[in-house]
């Protein structure tokens, strides 16, 4: 079972996406679409290939052979400073273990991704803060990295992802390093996003996490997609 | 033990980067403290290694023979103090006339001897063999390495017409006399004086040498005595031109070292930060705290030693020819570095480095094993987080205000790493004062251009004729081709009456003025009976601006006062004017014009013009105004040790970049991940740099002024050289501009390469794994 990914509605589009380091095969001719507005899952075992598909399509590793499109961009056309640039218009990244820089207090972090295209920064901490203030972390605006729980922490992260309104967001792991409490704060902000219309892929172990958030599961094995299947989220 | 070592060579192979960089720090430092150490050592050896191999003599004593007998002089041996005595031996002068092949002009010291061998001053027999007979005669040269021939033509010629053949050259470490014959062909020159060679058993100083010539010569007729001669100011002569490169060498031996240093401390506290799990992980595994320890100074040992030992041999090449520039002209056959200079490296470079890495890994030594083992896997406390917060308000690009944070988050290793950049500076600024300095130097040595061709005048060498134009007919001519000043000159070998040693004179005519030498006192010649000489002429002989000498010429002598002192170091030339040389040696003829043109003149077209309206016997040449060999020396060898330096420094520059990129990688990995350009990177990164580099060149660049006015100094008085204050005075607002940029360089290029693979930096393990 394969998606519609030759849609005109794809945001996403892999076209027999094949990547290897060296002997072991990452992803073996992968290809599948995602429409905008959904919320695709990708689940399987370690080492099935889940981030490598991540990577290659926030542009973050480059395909063996095969074709990734992400809003009409071919990212096997784009060099280094284009991948950037592409990246910082179109794409939002949470991580499982968050990757804030520990130097600087909540409100610098969110604000970094749109100081990066060169915006002021008086309108850049402006947005931050709203962003944090949305995502109920306002509070914590000048807090440490290192003083904030992990939920707070993955809150900013997810605040710094939408800071230059991606038209994709993509999470490896939202809540893996989560408590179940946080772990469910994350979820549904996830859909509270998804429900806004924002895109949204997520490469996650935990059967919860996709049931609850994604309307769309793709699962991974041996580099290839085994199944695919549309959910109904759960309450 | 042996786990130690397998722990040492994982990490020597894990950190190859590192491992490198310590390797050639170390390699650089070396080489350049073993050149300093090597000329230190060399620079008292070969007049020492010399005056013990011919049991100098410690006095040259000349007497009137007609004041005192060779019985009471021979007395003289046995008297208290003196440990050891040659002589009496007799002594002649012989005027060697103008055009003499092969021999100076001038006067020339013969003295009578049976054999080389003397208890004091044994010669040095190093080519022919000693006179058989009457008619034969050994010269004293300086070996020259290239043997010597004596063809029938080499001769000495005597009053009356015969003449002494050269059989041999000899060197006198005393220089004790200008030529040796039979004292049966002595009786034949008609000598006057005696000569005594004592060593004494109190030779130390210039006072317990008077003192025990005094006593050698008590009893004898007050006027006896009519000339003495110290070992102590030949060998000052000898010493002083390698003492000048000794502190200049030892300042950048002394910096190299302090930079390695440095740069070993950082390396290995980078080691250590950038390895605590590693840390954990062997403490985990059973390892002590000393033996951790031992690994780190291990690990950083390997590279040390074997640094050290390329450094070594790169500093014995290098030095070779810097100790052959040095001690070229003073008649050494062969100077080679001393094997302890190469012991002191061997030992001392590694030992040095184990220190400067036991601190960092004493922190190894006192890390829990937990507290290593989880390092790095939460989130740590944040640094200088005020500054950070302070910049990131700047309307500063976010690259730049991010990279100008960086240094603020590990103070230590930015100290470290700006001292490196502040020393390297401080290289540079004195490098480039140094170079200015021994520029104008070399550049007045040679005149500053005062003449743009010089005519050498035939009839010196039988492959060149004598002229057949007169002296005013040369003149003439080179004036009515376009020459604006002509000055001619002729050598000729002199002394001061009651010494034997040779001067070598040279006499002016003309507008001499104009060859602007440049004087430290007194004034230049303005008159008959005038001297200029250097200020170590003065030194070695007692005297000063204003004394009264008198010239000797063999037959003739005359009266000159001495009006002013020379920048250049010539301990034995004295320079006068023509009517000097005419009460001499009167009608003795110029040798050589030096020929100044107007403005833009064309040189080669004038040679070409007089060459051929001169006829033969005048040869003339394009002056070339090229630096003398010892500026040179001191120029190319302060620019080398100054690149080895910012080197050195860039690559402490380059190792801390590494670490940073290493330890943020994480933070680099996020930074892209949200749109982070590799130039933006590359941007960040090295600003973090180049903001030490900033800081450090202005810190540096006083500090390089500071060296210039403290090593120029006594490199001069070390070479018993009078400079003017204008040589001194070097340091010009542009230059300052220019030399502030120099940490801002060494930063820059030393953070480039890492900066541009941290940009390139493959960050999708990295996010998904930390």
């Amino acid at each position: 079972m394969t998606s519609d990914y030759s849609s005109d509605q794809a945001i996403v589009r892999l076209d027999g996406v094949h990547k290897s380091y060296g002997d072991p095969v990452a992803l073996n001719g992968v290809s599948l679409g995602i429409r905008a507005g959904e919320a695709v899952a990708v689940m399987g075992p370690s080492g099935c290939g889940k981030s490598t598909l991540l990577n290659m399509i926030a542009g973050l590793d480059r395909p063996t052979s095969g074709t990734v499109t992400v809003h009409g961009e071919d990212l096997g056309e784009l060099n280094e400073t284009g991948l950037a640039l592409f990246r910082r218009r179109r794409i939002g990244m949470i991580f499982q273990f968050f990757n804030l820089v520990d130097d600087l207090p909540a409100l610098d972090n969110v604000a970094l991704a749109a100081q990066l295209t060169g915006a002021p920064t008086s309108q850049a901490r402006k947005r931050a803060l709203e962003l944090l203030d949305e995502l109920g972390v306002a509070e914590q605006r000048d807090s440490y990295p290192a003083t904030l729980s992990g939920g707070q922490r993955q809150r900013v992260a997810v605040a710094r992802a939408l800071m230059n309104r991606p038209v994709l967001l993509l999470a490896d792991e939202p809540t893996g390093a989560l408590d179940s409490r946080s772990g469910e704060q994350v979820m549904d902000l996830l859909i509270d996003l998804n429900q806004m219309g924002q895109t949204l892929l997520m490469v996650t172990h935990d059967p919860r996490l996709a049931r609850r958030c994604a309307s769309r599961l793709i699962e991974f094995a041996d580099g290839r997609v085994v199944r695919e299947s549309t959910l109904e989220r759960a309450a | 033990m042996s786990a130690v070592w397998r722990a040492s060579r994982a990490a020597v192979r894990r950190r190859k980067l590192q491992t490198t960089i310590i390797g050639v720090v170390v390699l650089l430092s070396t080489a350049t403290i073993t050149i300093a150490l090597a000329l230190l050592a060399a620079a008292a050896a070969p007049f020492d290694d010399a005056f013990s191999q011919q049991s100098g003599a410690h006095v040259v004593a000349t007497f009137d023979s007609s004041k005192v007998s060779d019985v009471r002089l021979a007395q003289t041996a046995h008297r208290q103090g003196v440990r050891a005595a040659a002589g009496p031996f007799g002594e002649a002068v012989v005027v060697v006339p103008d055009g003499t092949p092969g021999i100076a002009a001038g006067p020339l010291t013969v003295v009578g001897r049976s054999g080389s061998d003397s208890p004091v001053d044994h010669l040095n027999l190093w080519a022919g063999r000693w006179p058989t007979g009457p008619g034969e005669i050994v010269l004293n040269s300086r070996p020259s390495g290239r043997g010597a021939s004596f063809p029938p033509e080499f001769m000495v010629p005597l009053p009356g017409g015969s003449k002494l053949r050269v059989v041999g050259f000899a060197s006198s470490v005393s220089q004790s006399a200008g030529a040796w014959v039979t004292p049966d062909q002595l009786a034949g020159l008609h000598p006057q004086s005696v000569q005594m060679l004592y060593r004494f058993a109190d030779p130390g100083t210039d006072q317990s040498i008077s003192a025990g010539l005094a006593t050698a010569t008590a009893g004898l007729p007050s006027d006896a005595l009519t000339g003495s001669q110290s070992y102590l100011a030949l060998k000052k002569a000898v010493a002083g031109q390698t003492d000048a490169y000794v502190p200049f060498l030892m300042t950048f031996g002394v910096l190299g070292l302090v930079v390695a240093v440095l740069i070993v401390a950082n390396v290995v506290s980078g080691a250590v930060v950038s390895g605590f799990r590693h840390i954990g992980v062997l403490k985990a595994l059973g390892f002590t705290p000393n033996q951790v320890a031992a690994v780190y100074v291990l690990m950083i040992s390997v590279p040390a030693v074997v640094g050290c030992l390329i450094g070594i041999v790169l500093g014995n090449v290098l030095a070779r020819p810097l100790l052959f520039g040095v001690f070229q002209g003073l008649g050494v056959e062969s100077v080679s570095v001393s094997l302890w200079v190469d012991v002191v490296a061997l030992l001392g470079m590694p030992a040095v480095v184990a220190l400067a890495a036991l601190g960092p890994a004493m922190r190894a030594h006192r890390l829990s094993a937990a507290e290593a083992i989880s390092a790095g896997g939460a989130p740590r406390v944040g640094r200088a987080l005020g500054v950070q917060r302070r910049l990131g308000a700047t309307r500063l690009p976010r690259s730049v205000s991010l990279g100008l944070g960086l240094p603020f988050a590990r103070p230590a290793r930015t100290v470290l790493t700006m001292a490196a950049i502040v020393l390297g500076v401080a290289a540079v600024a004195l490098a480039s004062g140094l170079t200015s300095t021994m520029t104008a130097y070399g550049n007045a040595e040679e005149l500053n251009g005062a003449y743009q061709v010089e005519v050498t005048v035939g009839g010196h060498r039988p492959d060149r004729p004598a002229p057949t134009l007169s002296d005013t007919d040369t003149q003439a001519l080179l004036r009515s081709l376009g020459a604006v000043r002509v000055t001619a000159d002729a050598w000729q070998n002199v002394k001061f009456t009651g010494s034997t040693q040779g001067l070598n004179g040279q006499f002016l005519r003309g507008d001499s003025a104009s060859l602007n030498y440049t004087m430290v006192k007194g004034h230049w010649l303005d008159g008959p009976g005038q001297l200029v000489v250097s200020g170590a002429f003065l030194r070695q002989r007692g005297l000063a601006v204003g004394d009264q000498v008198r010239l000797d010429l063999g037959a003739k002598e005359v009266p000159v006062t001495i009006v002013g002192q020379l920048m250049a170091y010539d301990p034995d030339g004295v320079l006068s004017n023509w009517d000097t040389l005419m009460e001499l040696a009167p009608g003795q003829r110029a040798s050589h014009y030096m020929v100044q043109l107007a403005p833009g003149a064309d040189a080669d077209a004038f040679v070409t013009a007089f060459q051929k309206a001169s006829g033969p016997g005048l040869y003339p040449a394009k002056h070339a105004n090229e630096l003398n060999q010892a500026t040179l020396t001191i120029v190319s060898f302060a620019t080398l040790f100054t690149l080895m330096l910012a080197a050195v420094a860039a690559l402490g520059v380059f190792n801390t970049v590494v670490l940073t990129t290493h330890e943020r990688r994480r933070n680099l990995g996020m930074l892209k991940s949200i749109g982070m350009t590799p130039r933006q990177v590359t941007v960040m990164m090295v600003t973090s740099m180049a903001a030490l580099g900033a800081v450090g060149g202005l810190i540096g660049l006083p500090l390089g002024v500071l060296a210039h006015r403290l090593v120029v100094p006594a490199m001069v008085r070390a070479a018993g050289i009078d400079l003017p204050a204008s040589m001194l005075h070097v340091w010009h607002a542009p230059l300052l501009a220019l030399l502030a940029f120099a940490g801002l360089v060494i930063a820059i290029l030393g953070a480039l390469i890492p900066a541009r693979s941290a940009a390139r930096l493959t960050i999708a393990q990295v996010l998904h794994n930390e």
